[in-house]
């Protein structure tokens, strides 16, 4: 930072598909929002015309703008609309199929219309070369150079603008795979966006390396473009010092880097929003958090432990709903890199009530969107929404949603809750407003249960933390359904992706194959390979510009009982040679916690040795208060909001954070905000925290 | 809906319910150790109300979820009143325990509230070996039951929470996998014990008798839905049959000979002129019938519908006593998978004379199951095994799709990355097979190939495949699929084995045996098969330029449809064929290096 400049300023923009939300968080303790249309075509115009506004507004000059960190769904979008890059893929001889053949299975029950997603490479793009490795990475055929010519020949004729090269058993030894690249680099130049399965994933199990690398491909020269756009625009504005890119393993990525391996970068935005709930649960020692992110579209879950969320890398992008622990995969596109584990399901605002044929209430996944959106935004949309209900139920002022910027009419609202849902059922239209939430809700606590239960976490342990438009409506009938007994709304919760962006930790993740019995494990070679990962990873942040004594690094195992397929991650203590026993004992326990049984007599394998190495980013400072001007313009005092048969319409009273300070206050209340409304049903009460964080305790469940 | 239930409850309910029976599905297949279970996730979860019906089941394997409700009938039967909470049941046995084979393990562990048992939680895992003629349990040279393993009526594998130590350890002694088996028993008690603790909390929240009223009409409401789907379609008996190739080296077509009866909002399958029950491990006892009418219906209505029993009740089978479709005791049953397929297949093509725009053509016939085994160097056991799928046949909408599972099925494929570095074995290719499938206005899915080499000194191979010599029928002119062929040593001295040899086949280190699976059918007349999409088969390599103008009558020159010359040649076609052209099968034959084999050992179908 230039040294007669008292203050600077870190940028955080998340591009969703409706809105770009940016958040600048300054030296001086203050955190400025901004809430702008995101711009379809060219994402990055939004981007960099939001920070612009900001700057000015806020009259911050470009040049105070220290770090700009991005999340953004370009690359999904590319998979979703089929508009990556023209990709062919170089494959062992006899193995041309394997990217088409996926796990065979399909997601999806009965269902003889059943349609699986067209390969991202077709099979005239598909080409194969003779050679062929052995388990232990020994040559049982050698690379026929000859073929690997044919094929970059005809990959020239085709017209392909990137290349995957996946070869069998690449992941213990990436000779073939190399010699490949260079021939295709010999002869054709370097035009080609080129991605070798080792590079990106060296693991077993050829169907997802395969997949993966074909993604990296397909978005590089996509995003590599886009990214460029971006780097421009904000160049021009004069805040090009350091541009970041948030991964979806909830890490920092250089955009450079990010270049050259987009599939890095698919779920940026859901992994910024639970990394900052991660950061809240640090800073407020919550051990178990589950972050509850509701938006327009879909509802996303997490868990987070001891302020660390839960990873997982089976990860498919364009599989419409994602549940953590899904069991059968095969609606999308396998990305088997680290993710931070969002479960994802179709309950948001726009989600459409409607009943199945057996006359069963039903609330999404189909979603209005934002065009025409729910029938309250008077835009043309017909279809009764979960936002229709709320609106019916009083939950949300038809006045005050993103600061009275969007009007929204209740009156055709309720006509519409009433014609479709209340007059279907004979019941009062309260009631069927109600019943749709309740529907929605139960969709909700499934999603929580998959990031829980299924993983044997008692939710009952756990602290809920809400955000996005909409999760701090439902929170706490969430929690309720599940005896939790705490949600923690923070404060800019409609925006806290974009806030989390700032607090991510700059991430170098790398995996080594290392099968061995544990019992069978040299200690010293063991520590020897972890060493060397270690190096090239902290080599790497060198290279960006990290100082090596900032750098951590954290080591793990994968590890599972000799014969079983699935592995658990486990951490490994200290950065010297490692006790067997205590990694063993680690497994076990993990084992115990997650499947509730372990067998301490099975010997126990270890699949890979993993290393995250991080360099940690400075915090934005304490939440001061609210600012004064949201006391005068106060919303007015009560609103009549519905919560049911049982407990009846009560006349609520409407408050903004600050109104929360005084003390705990007994619910019903609303609190509404510039970005989403908080609800405290009957019952519960609330306060703010010292960080000004909502904190609503439920009664205890009979 | 009945006004007594507030839909919004019964919604909850039956969500909550779904998700105990996946978390269930979930933590079978991590912490399971075969790749039976954990990678061909040949398995199934159930949850059942407090009189052993089924109320929820987990999204798996679709031929076992119709088989709960005999296995839990026999259980409640058998042991009602004498339960105790902590109890786990195990069983596999065909004939008086509700099972289908014997590979099948249940474990089943009743919930109790108070001092009753108001739930189940059912389990099904196929289990990778538990002895018998043949490792993998399905030798189809078996001709009796007590050849096919060990066998399990229903016994307590804990009582009132206290392990019974003897059964582990006497299906470690009967099985050449025990670590495979017991480590897949344990994965299957965990399981049940985190599905006690969600059914237990859910009955509790909403009482017993409110739970049960509940579950009472989750079956109502599932039995509605699919009255309503019957309703719609006209009324009379439709009939259609489809044969299995047969066995050994002189196979005799068996018969599937299925009428469909609808009559009002009522279902009947009859299975009468169907074949006696056969000397091999091909028969399906009852449950088994049961299981692929429930699901062939469901894939035909094509509405979803819960995985809630009421449904059955809208559904009767009827089936000879001693056909192949319901056996007598003692009848060999292992490899009664590829007859599960044959009896979908003929069902389907009945719904397709309701259906037309609905139902494809048929698969691939069902997966084929190689299983090699044999001991290492230094005598430890392998089993190279896991199903091979498939494709679909082409339908009213669109081509059969290929490397996809069978509707029945839905097994996964083991990475071949994984098998190469545990087992013995050279996966030497996977991948389609060109010129194959069923030409159609929308062609059937194509094949897939498949080879093994063998890296130890010597194995036996036992094969299950099927559909070389009855191919997958195609509909409304399309035409029927390719044929499926077994190698060993393709080239100069092959030898060619039959679709189910009746021994198993040994193997000597670097055998090659290829399975190259059937092709299926099309659908409606390849002369109307867009040009372009014959086109796009072709830069695919799926198809060669002479197929192309043979089968579908496109002539293609330098990556162009050639429309002058392909109204010519369609013309000359459809007219009844001026010029001999070679047939499809003559070019997959050449494809495939199966020219001049005979397809037929034996006299044709009658």
């Amino acid at each position: 930072m230039d040294p007669q400049h008292s203050r600077a300023f870190r940028v955080g923009i998340d591009v969703g598909g409706t809105f770009t939300d940016i958040v600048a968080t300054g030296s001086d303790g203050r955190i400025l929002v901004r809430k702008v249309a995101s711009t379809t075509g060219d994402l990055s115009l939004g981007s960099s015309r939001g920070v612009s506004e900001l700057l000015n507004e806020n009259a911050i000059r470009a040049d105070e703008v220290d770090v700009v960190v991005h999340a953004t769904t370009t690359a999904t979008n590319a998979v979703l609309e089929g508009k990556g890059a023209r990709t062919a893929l170089i494959t062992t001889a006899g193995f041309r199929d394997i990217l088409e053949f996926r796990r065979v299975r399909v997601p999806e029950l009965y269902n003889l219309g059943y349609v699986k997603p067209a390969p991202l490479v077709p099979r005239s793009l598909r080409f194969e070369v003779s050679e062929r490795l052995g388990p232990l990475g020994e040559i049982w055929r050698p690379l026929d150079e000859d073929s690997v010519r044919v094929a970059a020949a005809r990959i020239q004729a085709s017209g392909a603008e990137a290349v995957a090269i996946c070869l069998l058993h690449s992941y213990v030894n990436p000779e073939h795979e190399k010699r490949v690249r260079a021939i295709i680099e010999e002869m054709l130049g370097d035009t080609l966006f080129v991605t070798c399965s080792h590079e990106i994933l060296p693991e077993m199990r050829e169907y997802e390396r395969t997949s993966t690398t074909v993604i990296n491909a397909y978005l590089g020269p996509v995003m590599k473009a886009y990214l460029q756009r971006l780097e421009e625009r904000l160049t021009g504005l004069g805040t090009g010092r350091a541009l970041h890119v948030m991964t979806s393993g909830g890490g920092q990525m250089s955009l450079k880097a990010a270049m050259n391996k987009p599939a890095y970068l698919v779920e940026s935005g859901p992994a910024a929003g639970v990394i900052a709930a991660a950061r809240i649960a640090k800073r407020l020692d919550l051990p178990n958090i589950i972050t509850l992110d509701m938006g327009g579209t879909t509802a996303k879950t997490a868990i987070v432990e001891h302020a660390e969320p839960a990873k997982t890398s089976e990860f498919e992008v364009g599989a419409g709903i994602n549940l953590s622990s899904k069991l059968v995969r095969g609606a999308g596109y396998a990305i088997k890199l680290p993710f931070i584990d969002v479960s994802e399901i179709g309950a948001g605002g726009g989600s459409k009530i409607w009943f199945d044929k057996g006359g069963v209430l039903k609330v999404g996944p189909e979603s209005a969107g934002s065009e025409p959106g729910p029938v309250c935004y008077g835009k043309g949309g017909t279809v009764a929404t979960l936002t229709d209900a709320f609106l019916t139920l009083g939950y949300v002022n038809s006045k005050y949603l993103v600061g009275g910027a969007l009007g929204l009419e209740a009156g055709i609202s309720q006509q519409a809750v009433r014609a479709q849902v209340a007059e279907p059922l004979g019941i009062d239209l309260r009631d069927a407003a109600y019943g749709a939430v309740t529907v929605a809700v139960a969709n909700m606590v499934r999603a929580v249960k998959s990031v829980s239960t299924y993983r044997g976490r008692d939710p009952r342990g756990y602290t809920l933390i809400a955000f996005g438009g909409n999760g701090p409506l439902v929170g706490a009938m969430i929690a309720h359904e599940l005896s939790m007994p705490r949600v923690l709304v923070p404060p800019h919760s409609g925006v806290l992706s974009a806030y989390g962006l700032l607090m991510a930790d700059h991430e170098q993740e790398l995996v080594r194959s290392y099968p061995a019995r544990t019992a069978e494990c040299d200690p010293a070679a063991l520590n020897a390979a972890y060493e060397e990962l270690s190096r090239e990873a902290v080599d790497t942040l060198s290279a960006e510009g990290f100082a090596p004594q900032d750098i951590e690094v954290r080591r793990f195992a994968d590890l599972r009982y000799v014969g079983q397929a699935y592995e658990l991650t486990v951490p490994i203590a200290g950065s010297g040679v490692p006790v067997i026993a205590e990694v063993d004992a680690a497994f076990h326990e993990e084992h115990r916690k997650t499947y509730s049984h372990m067998s301490q007599s099975e010997p126990v394998g270890l699949v890979s040795i993993r290393i995250v190495a991080s360099v940690r980013t400075p915090q934005p400072a304490e939440e001061p208060a609210d600012a004064p001007e949201a006391a005068a313009d106060a919303p007015p005092v009560t609103r009549d909001v519905y919560f049911g048969a049982v407990r009846g319409l009560h006349a609520v009273p409407v408050l903004r954070r600050a109104g929360l300070r005084e003390g705990e206050r007994a619910g019903p209340l609303l609190v509404e905000e510039y970005d989403s409304t908080c609800l405290v049903p009957p019952g519960a009460t609330a306060r703010v925290d010292r960080w000004n964080n909502i904190v609503i305790t439920l009664e205890p469940r009979a | 809906m009945s006004r007594r239930f507030d839909p919004i409850t019964l919604d909850v309910i039956q969500n909550a319910l779904g998700s105990i029976a996946d978390e269930l599905a979930l933590v079978i297949m991590r912490s399971a150790y075969s790749n039976i279970v954990r990678d061909a996730m040949d398995y199934s979860t159930a949850v059942c109300d407090h009189e052993g019906r089924t109320v929820a089941q987990g999204l798996t394997t679709p031929v076992h979820l119709g088989s709960f409700p005999d296995a839990m009938r026999a259980l409640v039967s058998q042991f009602a009143g004498r339960m105790s909470d902590g109890d786990i049941f195990i069983f596999n046995d065909p004939y008086g325990a509700g099972g289908m084979h014997l590979p099948d393990f249940y474990i089943v562990k009743p919930v109790f509230v108070g001092s009753y048992v108001e739930g189940y939680i059912a389990t099904l895992a196929h289990q990778c070996d538990i002895g018998g003629l043949a490792p993998g349990g399905m030798a189809v040279f078996a001709t009796e039951i007590y050849q096919e393993g060990l066998r399990i009526p229903i016994l307590k594998l804990h009582d009132a929470g206290v392990p019974n130590e003897a059964i582990p350890q006497i299906v470690a002694k009967n099985s050449r996998q025990p670590v495979e088996v017991l480590g897949d028993i344990r994965a299957q008690i965990a399981a049940c014990g985190n599905g006690e603790k969600g059914l237990r909390q859910l009955i509790e929240r909403y009482g017993v008798d409110e739970f049960r009223r509940y579950t009472a009409e989750l079956h109502d409401y599932a039995e509605r839905l699919i009255r309503a789907e019957i309703s719609a379609l006209p009324d009379g008996t439709y009939e259609f049959e489809d044969f299995l190739d047969g066995l050994g080296e002189n196979p005799e077509p068996i018969r599937f000979k299925c009428a469909l009866i609808i009559a009002g909002d009522h279902i009947t399958v009859d299975w009468e002129g169907t074949s006696p029950q056969v000397k091999a491990a091909i028969n399906g006892p009852i449950p088994t019938t049961h299981a692929m009418a429930y699901l062939a219906v469901r894939c035909a209505i094509g509405v979803a519908i819960p995985n809630c029993e009421g449904y059955m009740r809208a559904i009767t089978v009827k089936a000879p006593k001693g056909s192949i479709v319901n056996p007598n005791e003692p009848a060999a049953c292992g490899a009664r998978g590829v007859i599960c397929f044959r009896m979908y297949d003929a069902m389907l093509g009945a719904f397709s004379q309701i259906l037309p725009n609905r139902i494809p053509a048929a698969n691939e016939g069902g997966s084929s199951a190689p299983h090699i085994a044999g001991r290492t160097r230094d005598n430890r056991p392998f089993l190279i095994s896991g199903g091979l799928m498939g494709c679909w046949g082409g339908s009213a909408v669109r081509d059969g799709q290929e490397g996809i599972s069978n509707p029945a099925a839905n097994l996964g494929n083991a990475p071949i990355e994984l098998v190469e570095s545990r087992l013995p074995v050279e996966i030497t290719c996977y991948s389609f097979v060109q010129n194959s499938g069923g030409p159609g206005r929308h062609r059937g899915g194509v094949a897939l190939m498949r080879g093994y080499r063998l890296l130890e000194e010597e194995a036996e191979l036992v094969m299950r495949s099927d559909r070389r010599a009855v191919l997958p029928y195609g509909l409304f002119g399309g035409e029927p699929g390719t044929p499926s062929w077994n190698f060993i040593n393709p080239g100069p001295d092959q030898i060619v084995l039959p679709v189910c040899p009746f021994a198993s086949v040994p193997m000597k280190q670097d055998d090659i045996f290829l399975h190259i699976q059937a092709g299926a059918g099309g659908y409606g007349d390849p002369l109307e098969r867009a040009p372009a999409k014959v086109l796009l088969d072709l830069l695919n390599e799926l198809i060669t330029t002479d197929y192309a103008s043979d089968v579908y009558g496109v002539v293609i020159l330098d990556g162009a449809v050639d429309e002058v010359a392909t109204g010519e040649l369609r013309r000359a076609l459809a007219s009844g064929g001026t010029i001999a052209k070679a047939s499809y099968l003559d070019h997959f034959a050449r494809a495939t290096c199966t020219e001049g084999l005979a397809r037929k050992p034996n006299a044709s179908p009658t």
